[in-house]
């Protein structure tokens, strides 16, 4: 703790002297050096060159460094306006409530946080918002634990929201930089969610590579937008999402209808800009294997070490990691899939949210037997040794 | 936006509703309007689907036509009766979730100055007392100890209106309504004391008996959220069905009421008061 | 070239510095061209508490994340995390791969329950004991660099992350601003700091004990052992 002191006469914000540039540019282009950081770290990394307007924090572990750090960004002139507010269901509705003034709006939370403010949160998408909201993983259930578990995922999962699981502290830096950019397409104009395995990415450190913090993105553009801004610059109209649809007739249940589609279908055609920016929806190792493993988040390490020691022990098995998660890469997945003979799906929750996503994919299009499993939850991590027992006892069970 | 934005180019105008031409050849947009003005011309808000007689809707009619500034104002609502008239007023409407009001206008108003830092937009928070003081208790609070620049307004009928007559904070003690069988057990809440702690600059308290008095009490509370910080306005608006008042009495209810325990009061901070008395010198 | 993973599990009590230890170790690999990766406990940070953490060692890239479930390498860094059962992993060789190597803050070999010695036994656990706070103590007189003394020792035993590169990252972690600390370690530090006055002192200091324990450890004749050369039962 210390006292607060007022910014000279002659400040100048730090983010005033960065050069503006394209998500393209940024992830694509920009040549990179590597740092050894933690996930709360490649975040800031990211936050400090995505040109945020307004960022709203409220602390909860494990992702409390984060906003933290974006507190020291605001205070650097990174970020233009930051405070810290009331709750979770209040952070969501003024990210939400900046964002439709047309400005560049980000948040984070975990589990309970995230939870709190759904209901704000599941309203994102068809207002037609654009926030950034990172999502670091935390168990949810009863007993209370602050340990890594996403089964919070699965909630989001029918919202309409961007939703992207970044494996590692180099995929939550490029991930949150991409959705600030994607977010804001017009043909897209809706919010998106990056989620981490909280502590595994967020707590511990890895090797990042990134741009110089000369750059950063484009501002955002409160003109482009699907839907106008709520700043009283356009003439009067009646909007559907701010009218209160409920009379119960044929009018307002197609116009609610319409809406919905319309946002689903902005999300699909969010994918586009995913594919170029991520350099594909999904990644695969060993194409031609009869064994796969498919997943996301951290299980992903996980099963890229197991694919390893099975390499090293002379059995080939593939892996395809989904990057994002909405819109769910459909058809890569189906043609990745479609010769493989045993699928694995580990998962760090216990719903098994993600077998359920891809056995509803696969279904009539692939003959493999798909696993229900390995699993793990409630905070604990999987062995590399648990996906080699369940490669080994898939194989014996489905010869 | 202003009366130029409205406009449409020539030629275009009489194609257009003829709701609309009334609004741009003779709406509210630069002109400052007074009560007695009513009926003289198009109100941004006309046509609504609240009860016969309900006085939210006079309120809230009397709020639109004291918006300093419409061409640069937006709405901030929420679930409850009060919502279906203000969405068909002719200013940007935010219907967000139930209870969010004040933490969405925090995010707002700091997201339009970021926007345009040479043009003040007046940002009001607007529904009924349940959203406000029960479900949205936290983030109005909030808003005032963080003195957000904007100001609220609750529409105190004294009862869940919009869905069918529950107590809420603000109902009185003894009240028999739904979810209170045996009569509410607790007290009216204080919000105008809480908003005294919480050290809002304007604080009024109103019944719409007097519509020039409603005018100048919302000018007020806006210029001062525009310019100095938060500011509240608790106006009585009966719930003519919850409380079986007879529509022809709504007025006469109003003016018991008012006498009874519901007098017109403010409570304005030094800083504000020193500011309204500038503002209203230069206007003589 | 084969993949080397040495996979160590570090338990402390809270104070100890046991997560402090953990970066410096894992920063120093990466500076040495190495490949690593840590994950402190995910709890609450209070004194006097047990505390975990956990660093991947490797000459590859590294892919695992997570606790270490499964160690070839665990370093005690105070006997009551045996004697006490101050740990959150009981008893406290659970997981150790066969072979493995458990490094021991004691200036006296510890007495095991006759279930543990055996299971020790059936592991062929390597029991090596350090005595890391009295050679802080003597070093840097301070107890508080016996986190140092371990680092030093590991550097010995892996030939990785060499001396020299841990040293750089001890620099790196007092005087650099490269790594996060949260509010429990921030107030440690600013302890230590008051301890020294000035960090030129404090590094010399920590340096001191580096090399004494890694210079202790090359005595014991442990550095073959844990470097893998001879028995391949380090490495996983
Ligand atoms: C999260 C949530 N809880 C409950 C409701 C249901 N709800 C809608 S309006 C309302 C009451 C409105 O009362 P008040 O805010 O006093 O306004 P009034 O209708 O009386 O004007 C309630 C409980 C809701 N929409 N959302
Ligand atoms: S229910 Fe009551 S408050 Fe609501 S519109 Fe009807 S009369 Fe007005």
């Amino acid at each position: 703790m210390s006292n607060a002191v007022a910014k000279p006469k002659d400040w100048v914000p730090k983010g005033d002297l960065q050069k503006e540039i394209s998500a393209e540019k940024m992830l694509l282009e920009l040549p990179r050096e590597l740092l050894f950081i933690t996930g709360s770290e490649a975040a800031r990394e990211a936050i400090k060159r995505a040109n945020i307007d307004c960022a709203i924090s409220y602390p909860i572990t494990p992702q409390s460094e984060t906003m933290q750090q974006a507190g020291y960004l605001y205070d650097e002139g990174y970020i233009k306006e930051y405070y810290r507010a009331e709750e979770e269901i209040g952070v969501m509705s003024a990210t939400a409530g900046a964002s439709r003034a047309g400005v560049r709006a980000l948040t984070a939370t975990s589990g309970p946080g995230l939870m709190r403010g759904m209901e704000a949160i599941s309203s994102w998408p068809g207002a037609r918002v654009t926030p950034v909201l990172l999502d670091m993983c935390r168990v949810i259930n009863t007993p209370l634990a602050i340990q890594p578990d996403n089964i919070e995922i699965s909630f989001l999962l029918n919202t309409g929201m961007i939703m992207l699981h970044a494996e590692n502290q180099q995929d939550f830096f490029d991930y949150t930089l991409a959705a600030c950019e994607v977010t804001e397409h017009v043909d897209v104009t809706l919010p998106a969610m990056v989620s981490v395995d909280g502590f595994f990415v967020t707590h511990a450190r890895g090797p990042v590579s990134i741009p110089s913090d000369e750059y950063k993105l484009n501002r955002r553009d409160g003109w482009r937008s699907a839907v106008p801004a709520m700043d009283n610059e356009n003439p009067p109209a009646r909007i559907s999402r701010d009218a209160p649809i409920q009379k119960s007739n044929f009018i307002s249940y197609h116009m609610h209808a319409s809406w919905q589609q319309e946002v689903f279908a902005a999300l699909e055609r969010s994918g586009k800009y995913f594919e170029k920016l991520l350099k594909g929806r999904i990644e695969i190792i060993n194409p031609e294997a009869e064994d796969f493993i498919i997943c996301s988040g951290s299980a992903v390490s996980q099963a890229r070490e197991a694919v390893r020691q099975e390499g090293e022990n002379g059995r080939v098995v593939g892996l395809v990691k989904v990057k994002t998660l909405r819109p769910f890469p459909t058809t890569s997945i189906v043609n990745a899939l479609k010769n493989a003979k045993r699928i694995l799906i580990p998962e760090f929750n216990q719903a098994g949210w993600m077998h359920k996503e891809v056995c509803s994919v696969l279904y009539g299009k692939c003959k493999a037997n798909i696993v229900d499993g390995p699993r793990v939850f409630g905070g604990m991590t999987m062995p590399t040794e648990m996906v080699i027992e369940w490669l080994a006892k898939a194989r014996k069970d489905f010869p | 936006m202003s009366l130029d934005t409205i406009k449409p180019s020539p030629g275009f105008l009489e194609h257009l509703p003829i709701e609309y031409q009334d609004l741009v050849n003779h709406g509210q947009y630069g002109k400052k309007m007074k009560a007695s003005d009513m009926g003289k011309f198009k109100e941004l808000i006309e046509e609504h689907p609240m009860c016969a007689g309900c006085a939210m809707t006079l309120f809230i009619r009397l709020v639109f036509i004291g918006l300093p500034n419409p061409e640069h104002s937006v709405i901030v609502g929420t679930a409850g009766c009060g919502r279906l008239a203000i969405s068909q007023g002719n200013v940007p409407f935010i219907y967000g979730n139930y209870g969010d009001t004040n933490s969405t206008a925090s995010g707002l108003k700091r997201g339009l100055e970021l926007r345009f830092p040479n043009q003040k937009k007046d940002v009001i928070a607007m529904c009924g007392d349940g959203g406000l003081v029960d479900i949205g208790f936290q983030g109005l609070m909030h808003s005032w100890f963080r003195n957000e620049k904007f100001a609220t307004i609750m529409l105190d009928n004294e009862v869940y209106g919009n869905t069918g007559g529950q107590e809420s904070g603000m109902t009185l003690k003894g009240k028999v309504l739904k979810m209170a069988p045996r009569g509410k057990v607790d007290e009216k809440m204080d919000v105008m004391g809480l908003a005294k702690v919480a050290g809002v600059d304007y604080i009024a308290r109103i019944a719409p008996t007097n519509p020039g008095r409603v005018l100048r009490t919302v000018r007020r509370a806006i210029l001062v959220a525009r310019e100095i910080g938060s500011s509240y306005i608790q106006a009585y608006t009966s719930c003519n069905i919850e409380y079986s008042i007879p529509t022809p009495d709504v007025m006469k209810d109003a003016f018991d009421i008012e006498k009874e325990r519901y007098g017109f009061e403010e409570i304005v901070s030094d800083r504000a008061k020193k500011f309204l008395d500038e503002v209203e010198k230069k206007k003589k | 070239m084969a993949v080397k993973r040495y996979n160590v599990r570090m338990a402390g009590i809270g104070g100890q510095g046991v997560v402090t230890a953990s970066h410096i170790i894992s920063n120093g690999v990466v500076i040495s061209g190495g490949y690593s990766s840590l994950v402190p406990f995910f709890g609450s940070e209070k004194r006097n508490a047990p505390v975990e953490s956990y660093v991947r060692i490797s000459n590859e890239e590294i892919y695992e994340i997570g606790e270490i479930i499964f160690p070839n390498v665990l370093m005690i860094f105070h006997p009551s995390v045996i004697t006490l059962g101050k740990s959150y992993t009981m008893p406290f060789y659970t997981g150790l791969k066969q072979g493995g190597i458990i490094l021991i803050n004691s200036k006296t070999p510890l007495k095991f329950s006759r279930d543990e010695q055996r299971e020790l036994d059936e592991k062929e656990a390597k029991l090596w004991y350090l005595p890391a706070t009295e050679i802080a103590n003597e070093v840097a007189k301070t107890d508080l660099a016996t986190n140092m003394a371990m680092c030093g020792a590991i550097s010995a035993i892996f030939g990785l992350p060499d001396l020299e590169s841990l040293a750089a990252s001890v620099k790196d972690r007092f005087v650099g601003k490269g790594i996060v600390t949260s509010g429990g370690t921030a107030a440690l530090d600013s302890a230590i700091e008051k301890k020294f006055a000035k960090k030129q002192k404090l590094l010399e200091a920590n340096h001191n004990t580096l090399k004494a324990t890694y210079q202790y450890a090359l005595d014991q004749g442990w550095a073959n052992e844990g470097a893998g050369s001879k028995k391949e039962s380090a490495a996983v």
